[in-house]
């Protein structure tokens, strides 16, 4: 595939941008202990040790070298179940991400190109959703749909589309007033081609920067729906299951809330860097709220 | 004593490593109660020199040397270059005051304007009670009716022409010593620009204020300025007295300019025109000799390696040129224009009546608003090979007019009619039928190129349609065919219309329309982005077409001058109805409507002697767009 | 001025009457997906089918489930939200209680981000390209990659439980008693009654969870704030008053931030509406008696009417706060106003 050179600009100014490179090294991190998990952890991460309950971490007075972050109150291993929790974070952050970025941008290309009632039901439509408050929206969904990863995913789709839509809608609605438009229609492009060969290209960048977000917003609504028991089975380790075991014993051992909050902190830290990065490398308007103030 | 005096200003940027000199050694000089012009196409350097006085150059640039001697009323002499920056802002706004290009964005839009000019009275020590009064009679002197209510208006509530005078009145409200205007009437219709000009001399005059013009446009300098200095890549090439430099220029690119301004009456002569354009920043720091050089129909090898001087040819008339320069002028043939008998088969395209409204917005109550009739009633026809101008100001509805031609609108009446064939509704059949036969050349090629597209893949577009099934290597050679034909220098085909230059944008624009070979083009606005030596090449351009092709064009523009270049007949469209229609050469020897009476009375004429501009038009807050 | 800001918001509010009614239809429809049981689980053990038709008959779960709609939204509309299932208590008595702890928690939060926030956004303008601006941004960064309720615990974790500096559970120390009652709003009672002792008490309850809050509203206006006052000193008019001598500091403050503020105040509006979402887990987290608590204890024992119910009050809290920052906005754009006007 020849690059033009704005795309070949554009993709050297991402490989030098600092945010985008430390936000991919530490996801590209994540996702190898991630995958790695079976061969990299110490332990199995279910595996209890009742005599080695509540272990600080190995640097600290009283730890073990055996369990290098410490264990939680069962006496599991606290960095065993950081790299298996890992695994459900990306794996809903990729999957979750891609979904509500398709349906999002899909609808906002749709839009914005055929406007008239088309245009005016989606824009009705983000209306209602934006009257919820993301979290209040996911917490029925999941009682309504039943708990599970994903389960948590769908709502995270069902709930997320909007921020594409309506972001995407307008940027899209300013290709649409380019004459370029005009001219394709004018060529006697059909409207898949205009949608896909004329718009989708324009918004492109927009939809990049957006998505790396959203895979920050996706691991933080993971993290609170398994916080709050509406996500993973019981006996799967995930970072918020983690946080809500240790809440109860953080006088005794904070560690073991904080070494999670530090995984989520660190992922979400990435994704955000990636997409601040990326936003300035491709040059999107995309200031977070810029777009609604049009 | 004059008032501002330059000498050897030098502006130089750092560019991708390299310090490229933008504006070399200027000299020149303003008398109080003089109009100096600054005449150049973009890219001379015409607007830096506003910059340099208000210390707002673009980052990276500096002023590498000289001086600008700036003396007020008290007899003081301050180098405005030199000087702490403190003082300089006290200057500002009081004894040197600036009329910006763009009227509408220069006002806060939060801030109504009594707000906004009471700050500024208030900044020069008006005591609060008469401010008001002082600003009822400031904006009476500029000529605007009712000011006491349209103090209390916000700028979005006025038009171009009013926020315009606004900050006339707010400039000269300080009775300044120095008054820099920046092309001051460039964003403003025809009839607009002769009232704007017509007040902004009188206020100078009658305040003796020296004044710094800066326009692209030396028709208009010449009217307006007592003397002109023109501007090429950075340097001053000619200055002398308004008179000389626009009627007997001496420099091969005054000269240049002046004859790539189609004329408004008199004979038609093809224009003659420059190759290439003025070189950009990146182009300056490799230029060696003469920065003409490359473009000068009358170069010779030493104009390659010295760089030549100022020297004076007459009394207060200097020239940059080598001596050697004779100066000769190519002579030119004159255009035979195609009369409508000549080609007197069917029509290609007919308009009959047709008119467009849009319906007003929705209310919160889901009530209609007014809406909008921009086009009310228009007719035409096309036959085959013809130009036909449509003349218009902005708000005349000649650009809808043009989406209802190209089937982009629907028409809420009439009919439109291609060889025959209604296709006054659009729908994929009007659109087959309209693909072969007629295609639109757009406005500003910024917008109407997609910059993710290179030039082989834009100007064969219409082969990558659904139905087309066109190979690569027939794309390509109709891409090099296309190009040929357009004038364009076979190695662009694989550039992006990011790496090519204004003109060029406008030919890639023009070749993709001629893709499938249409037999009239619509062209909206083409030339109006372009600088006068661009506007030439596109011009002959499109008279060369009509010559090898036999195609018809439908040129839409609110120029006269282009018009009466290009068209055999034209239309003449005020508020969505068309007022005029007829041969152009008829038109402009007995205008029939006050309308276009009024347009060509607004136009600078050519001859200096004859009166301009004509009475003002009093503009009214009803008036307001 | 002020019956013309009236009149607006007032125009807002009905339109927002048909967003409610697809909202709240959505809540219903959604909720009837479940595959738990309520009925089944709120059933003491040994209880026969008998007891569960009757159970079921009571709360109306026999019925088809458009009428079941109607009846619920005429009731509501009633001020009738039903009997919560768990608490066996009307939801409407739930709510009234537990509404005015959430709105005390959210207008400080509100205050604390927007004061926080547009200062913090004006600094990192006023020292940009500084190491000020660097270590500002730097902040935005961390602030934003942490969400509130972790900040929730940390901030517990911190400055509650190690530093020992603010109490950290529910709205009022132990052994202080409540205000009587007049507003239902626990500091307006306390001050309208004089006890001093529960307004402190009040307040230091409120410092931690609203923090939390603040931190997630904070950074963004920052950061919009900042860009767009960047962006906006490069317009015509902001160039024209410095050719006019305008002074430096009235240009920045007079005409640069309001016309800066728009878009930090539209971004105000959505962010606002997604603060009542954090209240939810950072209640629960602070066992603060709002509807956020409220809520979760209903998730966690499916109990369907408290659901929805507070999740209707939710949407209504995002659309008031939306219309009222709306106004703000037309109020300080003219265009709006005039064109609103009309």
């Amino acid at each position: 595939m020849r690059l033009s050179p704005r795309a070949k600009a554009a993709w050297r100014r991402c490989l030098t941008n600092p945010r985008v490179v430390t936000g991919g090294v530490i996801i590209g991190l994540m996702a190898v202990v991630a995958v790695l998990a079976p061969w990299l952890a110490p332990h199995d991460p279910q595996e209890q040790d009742l005599l080695a309950t509540l272990l600080p971490p190995m640097w600290l007075a009283g730890g073990e070298a055996r369990f290098p972050f410490g264990t939680d109150t069962l006496g599991r291993c606290i960095a065993s179940r950081l790299m298996y929790g890992a695994r459900i974070a990306l794996y809903v952050a990729v999957v979750a991400a891609t979904g509500a970025m398709i349906l999002g941008t899909l609808l906002a290309i749709v839009a914005a190109y055929f406007g008239g009632w088309v245009d005016w039901l989606i824009s009705r439509a983000i209306e209602v959703w934006m009257a919820f408050p993301p979290v209040v929206l996911a917490l029925i969904l999941l009682v309504g749909m039943g708990a599970g990863v994903n389960k948590v995913i769908l709502a995270i789709i069902v709930i997320d589309w909007t921020r594409f839509c309506r972001v995407i809608r307008s940027e899209a609605l300013v290709v649409m007033v380019r004459d370029y438009i005009a001219a394709a229609k004018l060529a006697g492009f059909s409207h898949r081609q205009i949608m896909l060969k004329e718009m989708l290209p324009a918004v492109l960048p927009l939809v990049i920067t957006m998505m790396s977000i959203e895979m920050g917003i996706a691991v933080i609504v993971e993290a609170i729906m398994s916080f709050v028991g509406l996500s993973v089975e019981p006996d799967v380790p995930a970072w918020g299951v983690m946080i809500a075991d240790a809440r109860q014993t953080m006088h005794q051992a904070p560690w073991g809330v904080v070494l999670p909050v530090g995984a989520i902190f660190l992922a979400v830290l990435a994704f955000n860097l990636l997409g601040d990065g990326l936003r300035r490398a491709l040059d999107t308007r995309l200031v977070l709220g810029r777009a609604e103030a049009a | 004593m004059m008032t501002l005096v330059a000498k050897g200003l030098s502006v130089s940027a750092r560019l991708a490593g390299q310090t490229v000199t933008v504006l070399r050694d200027l000299d020149f000089a303003i008398e109080p109660g003089k109009i100096l012009g600054l005449v150049g196409e973009s890219g001379a350097g015409k607007s830096m020199i506003g910059r340099v006085l208000a210390r707002s150059l673009p980052s990276g640039f500096v002023v590498s040397g000289g001086s600008l001697a700036f003396s007020a009323a008290d007899g003081k002499v301050r180098d405005l270059v030199a000087m702490d920056g403190a003082d300089l802002a006290r200057l500002l706004g009081d004894r040197i005051a600036f009329i910006p290009q763009e009227p509408l964005t220069a006002l806060n839009p939060l801030l109504t304007v009594r707000a906004q000019f009471d700050e500024h009275l208030a900044r020069l020590g008006v005591p609060a009670g008469d401010r008001i009064a002082r600003m009822i009679d400031a904006l009476t002197q500029v000529r605007l009716s009712a000011p006491q209510s349209l103090v209390e208006r916000y700028p979005f509530q006025l038009s171009g022409g009013m926020c315009q005078r606004v900050l006339i009145a707010m400039a000269f409200a300080s009775n300044p010593a120095l008054v820099v205007a920046d092309e001051p009437t460039t964003a403003l219709d025809v009839s607009t620009q002769a009232t704007i000009v017509q007040i902004m001399r009188g206020l100078q005059r009658d305040h003796a204020t020296a004044m710094l013009f800066i326009t692209h446009d030396l028709r208009l300098a010449a009217r307006v300025c007592d003397e002109i200095a023109v501007l090429y890549a950075g340097e001053v090439v000619e200055r002398g007295p308004a008179r000389i430099i626009s009627q007997d220029p001496q420099h091969p690119y005054t000269r240049a300019l002046q004859a790539a301004n189609p004329p408004l009456r008199g004979p038609l002569t093809r224009l003659v025109t420059l190759p290439d354009q003025m070189p950009g920043l990146s182009a300056l720091a490799s230029l060696q000799g003469c920065r003409f050089a490359p473009r000068c129909p009358t170069r010779d090898a030493s104009c390659e390696t010295a760089s030549p001087e100022l020297r004076l040819v007459a009394p207060g008339h200097w020239v940059c040129c080598a001596p050697a320069c004779s100066g000769s002028r190519p002579a030119v043939p004159p255009i035979t224009r195609r009369s409508a008998e000549a080609s007197g088969s069917e029509p290609i395209l007919v308009v009959d009546t047709v008119a467009k409204h849009y319906p007003g917005k929705r209310d919160w109550m889901g009530r209609r608003g007014q809406g909008v009739d921009a086009v009310k009633a228009a007719s035409l026809s096309v036959r085959p090979g013809e130009f036909v101008g449509i003349v218009g100001e902005s708000g005349s509805g000649k650009s809808t007019l043009a989406k209802l031609i190209m089937g982009l609108e629907a028409p809420t009446a009439g009919r439109i009619l291609i060889d025959g064939h209604d296709v006054t509704a659009p729908s994929s059949a009007t659109r087959s039928i309209r693909l072969g036969t007629l295609q639109m050349v757009f406005q500003d090629p910024q917008s109407a190129l997609n910059p993710r597209r290179p030039v082989e893949r834009l100007v064969t577009q219409t082969m990558e349609a659904a139905r087309s099934g066109a190979s690569d290597a027939e794309r390509l050679a109709r891409a090099t065919a296309l190009l040929a034909e357009t004038g364009l220098p076979p190695e662009l085909i694989n550039r992006y219309p990011a790496q090519l230059s204004g003109g060029q944008k406008q030919r890639v624009n023009i070749a993709r329309a001629l893709c499938v070979t249409p037999r009239l083009l619509v062209a909206d606005e083409i030339v109006s982005g372009l600088d006068v030596s661009v506007q030439a090449q596109i011009l002959n351009l499109l008279l060369d077409l009509r010559t090898e092709r036999g195609i018809g064009l439908v040129f839409i523009s609110h120029d006269l001058a282009v018009v009466r270049y290009l068209c055999t007949r034209m239309l003449v469209m005020h508020q969505g109805v068309v007022v005029e229609e007829g041969e152009t050469d008829a038109i402009f020897a007995r205008p029939q409507h006050p309308y276009t009476r009024a347009l060509l009375a607004a136009a600078p004429p050519d001859e200096l002697d004859s009166p301009w501009p004509p009475a003002p038009v009093q503009e009214t807050l009803d008036a307001t767009a | 001025m002020a019956f013309l800001t009236l009149q607006l918001l007032f125009r807002r509010l009905v339109l927002a009457i048909p967003i409610l009614l697809c909202v709240s239809a959505l809540v219903f429809g959604i909720l009837r997906l479940l595959p738990a049981d309520p009925v089944g689980m709120s059933l003491p053990p040994g209880a026969t089918a008998a007891d569960y038709e009757k159970l079921k008959q009571a709360f109306g779960l026999d019925r088809p489930l458009f009428e079941q709609y109607l009846i619920w939204l005429g009731k509501l509309l009633s001020g009738d939200m039903g009997g919560s299932i768990f608490f066996r208590r009307p939801v409407t008595e739930l709510i009234a209680k537990a509404l005015p702890a959430t709105l005390e928690l959210v207008s400080a939060g509100f205050a604390l981000g927007v004061i926080v926030g547009g200062a913090g956004g004006l600094g990192m303008f006023a020292m940009r390209g500084g190491a000020g601006e660097h270590a500002l941004d730097g902040a935005t960064t961390i602030m934003m990659a942490i969400p509130e309720f972790l900040w929730a615990i940390l901030l517990i974790l911190f400055v509650g439980v190690s530093l020992q500096l603010l109490p950290f559970i529910g709205r009022l120390g132990p052994g202080i008693q409540l205000p009587p009652p007049v507003t239902g709003f626990l500091l307006v009672d306390s001050v309208l009654t004089g006890r001093w002792d529960s307004l402190r008490s009040a307040l230091l309850h409120l410092v931690l969870p609203a923090t939390a809050l603040a931190i997630g509203l904070a950074p963004l206006v920052m950061r919009v704030l900042r860009s767009s006052l960047l962006e906006t000193v490069q317009d015509d008019y902001i160039t024209q008053a410095r050719l006019r001598g305008v002074s430096e500091r009235r240009i920045l403050l007079r005409h640069a931030l309001p016309n800066a503020a728009l878009p930090a105040i539209s971004l105000i509006g959505v962010q606002g509406g997604f603060m009542f979402g954090g209240t939810v887990l950072v209640e629960m987290i602070f066992a603060y008696p709002g509807i956020g608590n409220l809520m979760v204890d209903a998730v966690r024992n499916h109990d369907l009417p408290v659901i929805q119910a507070v999740a209707l009050v939710y949407c209504v809290l995002v659309l008031g706060i939306n219309a009222v920052v709306d106004v703000a906005y037309m109020a300080v754009n003219p265009r709006l106003r005039l064109a609103g006007s009309r």
